[in-house]
């Protein structure tokens, strides 16, 4: 919110610079001045209005060669007192400007004409201040509210894959409201999981790390704090990147920044928006597995191999089962159909001082997974904007408040039964609607569903930030900002998810998560601008002071005596907690940014930030971060112009700076003592290390955008090289002492570089038809730089100088052994032993490159957009998370039926056995460069067709607009990889969602 | 202008609040600054009782199934696995995998109870806050567990680095020390803690170290270093303390504070809703195989009026299959009312570890008295101590077989004896098709290796 509050102050600001630079400019070069036939002043109103007459408020109305002007109020009017014979300027954002002679006319409508490809026309948030692509020094992508809009997802990180270039977002698995991760130009930590990009919604800073979850489903991922929010209701998406847009967040922007700012409204006409969709997701991939006659001839031939008898305990497969029951398990327990349903209203209006946009959404879904498992969204936001008469005053507050409920289930590696079952296991039901479990030959996998897992997440941003124009050019605001998220997750062990025969023995028992999160932001910041005729300065200082409080708090409850009870701590025997944190963040900061330009054509951004965190000891604790950026607009050189005529926009921009990160945990640096889990004891929980201090993030980068044919082709080419250094890591110890690892700074360096390239192109323009593409493409190159006696820490055997990070250090395959059909590890240092010295093998696991491709189709009033995100990459087999070894107990690919029968055999399976010795040379075989496997996909990830009614149709009815779509989400996968899904691996894949919809505004 | 005065007084305000006064955060209530533990001696008292806390939750300890007690039972011939679990299977099969998540369970976890040792040795060393008779029994009992955790690490790896401080940074480029280094660290140890500790039970609980316990631990640790008259002088000194133990009927012997117990771990220390013993938790068989059994060697190893084997060994039968279980626990529901703690030493050893000291010392008779005492109250015949026909080796042996039948599934004892006694190559090599002779040590785990660079793998792996 206090973005787009700034956003405003900002086109007041601009318009006043550029006001002034017109005046100064036309006063300069006015040789001979023209003849006045009028001198006498008149008052001149008029209404300003776009191509549809729709009124455009907030146009700048200026009189050419003087300094006044005006801006037009809520209704597009104006008025203002002008020479007879003067010129007018009008002037708006995103519109072309026009000059108009006044002749002595009293009334003077003009109707402004859109400027659709200007790269003016888009304001960008840049966090403290506003920006355009035209005149940006830093490196920002957006992505805008319609793209969002159109995606039936749950968690805005989602809706941003594949679209824009240096920033991979990954879905973890299709289960609903897990945390998406992003990453903004690679890997800069040895730390895994500390690439979290600093989060921002409406100008307060959200604590988006994922929240702690019990469920197998949800616990690695953890769940998504952002989900609350309204997806229709986000106007835009910005991440800012380079040290020019994100050394202004200091300790805090090492990472990247995330700006999420919701819809406002600045009109004053009352307006009722209501929009509906329903559909369905599936589950979008399936393995190819055996079948029984296949599946049951591997296990037998198994057992001939290794001269051993199937017992009941070690092949109930062969032994108890029947022998002729087929049953496809991925069908059985993972294919669902989920419906989706989403409704949306939005209510706005206002008069010329005061508008709000009030708004509420709900949406509700099913499950892929069997059972009734619903997931559950309510929202609801307000956004409100006063300003003073006299216009000195601003007030906006905007609130953003979301619910959900997410029922899941306890579901005990149901994705891995799923493709291991063997195909003749039992029936999963009795005749009489009981689980069978088959005389406790197996667990029965659905034994998750009575394991019911509830997680409710209560989620309030709110803003408030208040403006006042102490004189012209000089501004004092003040933001406010507060958030407030609770969750609660409840997971219930009923009894039908026991084997009756052991009910006796069961300990029906509950497990509850509790999060809270509150933090308050205050920033009062100072802004002035001022021209010195060709020379713009913008100039902001400000202050931060944020206070984070988390706490967390786990406990379960043990013995309770019946079904209809668990959950119900009262009736639990006993209860016990198993932790009990209170985390306090606090954080104060001085920042400040000089910007100049001269005559709209070169550019200077300076940005600084000092900075004090308490995650750091005390002789650590203040930093300071600072960046410098610089571009010019090269094509509005004369000499560009008359040679380089196609050329209708050039910009050169580079940027250079420092920030830090602090993504540790709070507290590292004391040495504490928690309470155990038995009564009266403490224990110290870890080691503790005071001196450690900020990860330093140098990030340089130089970028090229370029515009062609009236800038119907845009381009913009990035290079960048961001270095982190003093490397802050959780550094791993041998357990010998006492722990796995520390909190230390490292003498590490980091380096990520790469070239972004985002193209956009409107192809083809005509009146009913035109097509747009955009094109976003990404070659990153991550390189650990230096590390001082790598050789002597204990990284030794994860990472290599010179090589990324995200590397697997592998053995070398050798082939199957052809006296005992077993596979064979090459002993490469000879030394008799295969340890991980013989892991000489790098095999890189991230990202080679990737892009994404939209393209926008308009054809009358159907519009068709799709969007194909690609990457290239290797990832781990599916076998490495499977664990079944050619043979052994548990269904498997169709591959395992090539397995090695005899020597010659031209295979990578081994001989079919079941036994211990023929597993662990299989645990070997996973750790070889045969496992890493081509996981490169192409996806169509977005598909969208809609349908605008006539205006003229609708004005009959009453109605302003009318839309019907239908949009697709994950349609399809093109990939090689066998396993589920080429990005999670033996996971959910992403939903392949279907929804059709309806757009109404009043 | 009246905006414009609220908007400066807000700026002052804030200015006024240093940056570095605001970033300072209190310690929250979860935690305690480790300078305050060592303040007083309530919380230096809690840190210890932190320790024992820790040994039920600690892998190595825990009479889980990735325990020792159930570990190295696998690996000799008392238990099997009942189940697939590829972890077990290693070690039964004795065939364990570098990268076994259990084998490393145990080395960390028993790292990290010497690191809460020594934490504790470090914040008492010259601690004038703490009253001096606190301080040497405190002392005492960190030392104690630094021992008897260093004895499994030496007896189960072989030679493994010493650590004695909470200097991570050096700890973490350590070698591996010889065993007689061990060895003397834990007899220094246990002998200090000897000395400073008293005869009593804290509150009758029989929980917390204290002198008889480390006499107790030194007597088999004598054994070890064939020290074998101080082992029978350690060994004498418990056994002679009648008023506080004595040889219980087999269904009292595992209860809680029972008068044979020299030390137990209450499963308390799990918390609330752990009342009762992993080790019944996992043994006991009710309406399915569980994890482990009895193998059938070790049913057959007893005559068939042995008491033992109906009063702590259960059967459970399938259709076509049936399992032999340890039921020296008798209560598995985690919930029922506490009645049993975790022993983990007990009189009956003491005097199987004095006739053995005898024995060794050609005290013939005075070993068969001993192991009388413990054959008598399983039902069976005493051995004629005046047989002139039995030798020395045939009474070894026959307190290495009454050992395996009376200390089965307590603490890998049965394993230890087998390396202890060098029979594991002969008793193993015709039970375990994947026998080899390198397999009396568990390999150093592969995790440890890569960090350190320091270390080296046992042979055979």
């Amino acid at each position: 919110m206090k973005n787009n509050y700034q956003s405003r102050v900002y086109i007041v600001a601009v318009i006043v610079i550029g006001l002034l630079l017109i005046f100064s400019i036309k006063s300069l070069s006015a040789a001979t001045p023209k003849p006045l036939p009028y001198f006498q002043d008149i008052t001149i109103t008029g209404t300003i209005t776009d191509k549809d007459g729709l009124p455009v408020p907030g146009a700048t109305v200026s009189i050419n060669d003087s300094n006044n002007g005006t801006l037009t109020n809520m209704e597009g009017n104006y008025e203002l007192t002008a020479p007879a014979g003067a010129t007018l300027v009008i002037s708006y954002l995103g519109f072309k400007s026009r000059e108009v002679a006044v002749d002595g006319q009293e009334e003077i409508d003009i109707q402004l004409e859109e400027d659709v490809q200007a790269l003016g026309a888009v304001e960008i948030n840049a966090g403290y201040y506003n920006t355009t692509d035209r005149e940006r020094t830093g490196s920002i992508s957006r992505v805008s509210g319609e793209d969002i809009e159109q995606q039936p997802v749950v968690g805005p990180l989602e809706a941003l894959q594949g679209r824009m270039a240096g920033v991979e977002v990954e879905q973890p698995s299709g289960v609903r409201g897990v945390a998406s991760s992003i990453r903004i130009r690679g890997r800069s930590s040895l730390r895994s999981g500390a690439d979290q990009p600093l989060f921002i919604v409406d100008g307060v800073p959200i604590n988006a790390n994922s929240i702690n979850s019990v469920g197998p489903f949800t616990n690695s991922s953890g769940m998504d704090p952002l989900s609350t929010l309204n997806l229709s209701n986000i106007a835009s998406i910005e991440v800012l990147k380079d040290a020019d847009a994100t050394a202004i967040y200091g300790s805090r922007g090492a990472n990247g920044v995330v700006l999420i700012s919701t819809k406002k409204n600045k009109g004053d006409q009352t307006q009722v928006e209501a929009k509906i969709y329903t559909g369905f997701s599936k589950v979008s991939n399936r393995m190819d597995l055996m079948n029984t006659e296949e599946y049951l001839e591997v296990r037998r031939t198994a057992f001939e191999n290794d001269g051993a008898t199937p017992t009941e305990s070690n092949a109930p497969d062969l032994v108890l089962w029947d022998q002729n029951r087929e049953t496809d398990w991925q069908e059985e327990l993972l294919g669902g159909t989920s419906p989706i349903t989403d409704l949306n209203m939005v209510v706005s209006g206002g008069n010329e001082q005061t508008s709000f946009r009030l708004g509420g959404s709900y949406r509700n879904e099913g499950s892929v997974f069997p059972g009734t498992f619903e997931y559950n969204k309510a929202t609801a936001n307000l956004s409100l904007h006063h300003k003073s008469k006299d216009r000195k005053f601003v007030l906006d507050f905007t609130a953003n408040y979301g619910y959900d409920n997410n029922e899941l289930f306890y579901g005990n590696n149901f994705v891995e039964r799923a493709i291991i079952l063997p195909p003749n296991a039992p029936e999963l039901y009795n005749e009489d609607g009981s689980l069978n479990w088959a005389g406790g030959s197996w667990d029965n996998p659905l034994q998750g569903l009575f394991r019911p897992q509830n997680i409710k997440t209560n989620n309030l941003i709110s803003n408030l930030s208040v403006q006042y124009n102490i004189l012209e050019g000089l501004q004092l605001k003040t933001s406010l900002g507060y958030s407030n998220l609770s969750s609660g997750e409840n997971t219930r062990f009923l009894i039908d998810s026991y084997d009756p025969s052991t009910w006796d023995q069961v300990n029906l028992r509950s497990y509850h998560n509790n999060t809270q999160r509150n933090s308050w932001i205050i920033e009062p910041q100072l802004v002035y601008n001022k021209s010195l005729g060709n020379l713009n300065i913008d100039v902001l200082a400000g202050l931060t002071l944020q206070d984070n409080k988390n706490s967390f708090l786990t406990f379960e409850g043990t013995g309770y005596g019946d079904d209809s009870l668990v959950g119900n701590l009262r009736a639990a025997d006993g209860v016990r907690i198993n932790s009990d944190e209170k985390l306090h963040y606090r954080y104060a900061a001085i920042f400040g940014r000089l910007g100049f330009d001269w005559k709209k054509k070169y550019y200077l951004n300076i940005t600084g930030r000092k900075d004090g965190s308490s995650r750091f000891g005390l002789n650590k604790r203040i930093a300071n971060f600072g960046a410098i950026g610089a571009a010019w607009i090269f094509s509005e050189e004369a000499f560009i112009q008359e040679n380089l005529p196609f050329l209708s926009f050039g910009k050169l921009r580079g940027s250079y700076g420092t920030t830090g990160s602090d993504q540790i945990p709070d507290y590292g640096f004391m040495d504490t003592y928690e309470a155990t889990d038995g009564p009266g004891g403490l224990y110290p929980t870890k080691l503790y290390n005071p001196n450690f201090s900020w990860e330093i993030n140098r990030k340089l980068e130089a970028a090229l955008q370029l515009g062609f044919i009236e800038d119907r082709i845009n381009l913009e080419l990035n290079w960048y090289r961001n270095r982190s250094s003093n490397q802050l890591i959780g550094y791993p110890l041998p357990a010998i002492t006492g722990f796995s690892s520390v909190q230390a700074n490292l003498p590490a360096t980091i380096e990520n570089s790469g070239w972004e390239i985002a193209l956009n192109s409107l192809n083809i323009k005509g009146d009913n038809f035109s097509w747009q593409t955009s094109l976003n493409f990404t070659v990153p190159r991550n390189k650990l730089v230096e590390f001082d006696n790598l050789e002597l820490t204990s990284y030794r055997q994860t990472y290599r100088i010179g090589e990324p990070l995200d590397i697997a250090l592998v053995y070398k395959y050798g082939g199957i052994n052809p006296e005992t059909g077993q596979y064979e590890i090459q002993d490469v240092n000879d030394d008799g032993r295969i340890d991980f010295s013989d892991q000489t093998g790098t095999a890189f696991l991230g990202r080679k490159f990737y892009g994404g491709i939209q393209n926008t189709i308009n054809y009358k009033n159907f519009n068709l957009g799709f969007l194909f995100e690609y990457i290239n990459q290797d990832r781990p087999s599916y076998l490495v998370e499977m664990f079944n070894s050619p043979g052994s107990y548990g269904n498997n690919s169709t591959q395992i039926l090539n397995a090695w029968t005899q020597p010659g055999d031209n295979t990578n399976i081994q001989q079919l056995s079941q036994s211990i010795p023929s597993l662990l040379s299989y645990f070997d075989v996973l750790n070889t460069d045969l496992m890493i496997t081509d996981a490169s996909f192409l996806r169509l990830k977005t598909l969208s067709l809609s349908y605008k009614f006539p205006k003229d149709i609708l004005q009959d009815l009453g109605i302003k607009a009318l839309d019907l779509y239908l949009h697709g989400q994950n349609l399809f996968t093109a990939t090689d990889y066998l396993g589920l899904d080429p990005q999670g691996g033996q996971v959910i894949p992403p939903l392949r969602t279907i929804t059709s919809g309806i757009r109404i505004t009043l | 202008m009246k905006y414009y005065k609220i908007f400066i007084l807000a700026l002052a305000c804030t200015l006024q609040l240093s940056c570095e006064d605001f970033v300072e955060v209190e310690i929250p209530d979860d935690r305690i600054i480790s300078e305050s533990v060592f303040s007083s001696d309530e919380t230096a008292n809690s840190a210890v009782k932190g320790i024992y806390n820790e040994l039920y939750q600690a892998t190595f300890s825990s009479g889980f199934q990735t325990s020792v007690t159930v570990l190295s039972a696998l690996s000799a011939d008392n238990l099997k696995a009942t189940v697939t679990t590829t972890n077990l299977l290693e070690f039964e099969e004795n065939e364990i995998f570098i990268s076994n998540s259990y084998n490393l369970g145990i080395w960390s976890s028993a790292y990290n109870i010497i690191y809460m040792a020594n934490a504790v040795l470090e914040g008492l060393r010259d601690n004038s806050n703490i009253s001096p008779e606190l301080n040497e029994k405190l002392t005492g009992e960190a030392r104690f567990i630094r021992a008897f955790t260093y004895y499994y690490l030496v007896n189960l790896y072989g030679e493994v680095p010493l650590v004695l401080s909470t200097d991570y940074d050096d700890n973490s480029r350590k070698t591996r020390n010889s065993s007689s280094e061990i060895y003397n660290q834990i007899i220094q140890d246990l002998e200090i803690a000897a000395e400073q500790l008293g005869s009593t039970y804290e509150n009758g609980e029989r929980l917390r170290a204290n002198r008889f316990t480390a006499m107790a631990l030194l007597a088999r640790v004598y054994l070890h270093l064939e020290e074998w008259e101080l082992a029978e002088d350690y060994s004498t000194e418990v056994i002679e303390a009648s008023q506080t133990f004595e040889l219980l009927a087999h269904e009292e012997v595992f209860l809680a504070n029972s008068r044979e117990a020299i030390w137990q771990i209450s499963p308390r220390e799990g918390g609330a809703s752990q009342t009762n013993t992993r080790e019944g938790a996992l043994f006991i068989m009710l309406n399915n195989r569980g994890s482990v059994a009895l193998t059938e060697d070790f049913i057959e190893s007893f005559e068939s009026n042995d008491t033992r084997l109906e009063q702590w060994i259960g059967l459970f039968t399938t259709e076509n299959e049936s399992y032999y279980f340890p039921y020296k626990y008798k209560v598995k529901n985690a919930t029922d009312e506490i009645s049993e703690y975790s022993m983990v030493m007990r009189l009956a050893e003491q005097y199987l570890i004095r006739a053995e000291a005898h024995a060794r010392q050609d005290k013939l008779m005075e070993a068969i008295e001993d192991l009388n005492k413990i054959r008598q109250r399983s039902n069976l015949s005493a051995q004629n101590t005046n047989d002139p026909g039995i030798n020395q080796d045939e009474i070894l042996n026959l307190i290495l077989e009454e050992r395996r039948k009376e200390l089965f599934t307590e603490w890998g004892l049965r394993w230890l004896d087998l390396k202890r006694s060098g029979e594991a190559d002969a008793v193993l090599s015709s039970k375990k098709p994947f026998w080899e002779d390198t397999d009396v040590f568990y390999p150093i785990p592969e995790d440890e290796l890569r960090k350190n660079p320091n270390l080296t793998q046992n042979e055979g792996y």
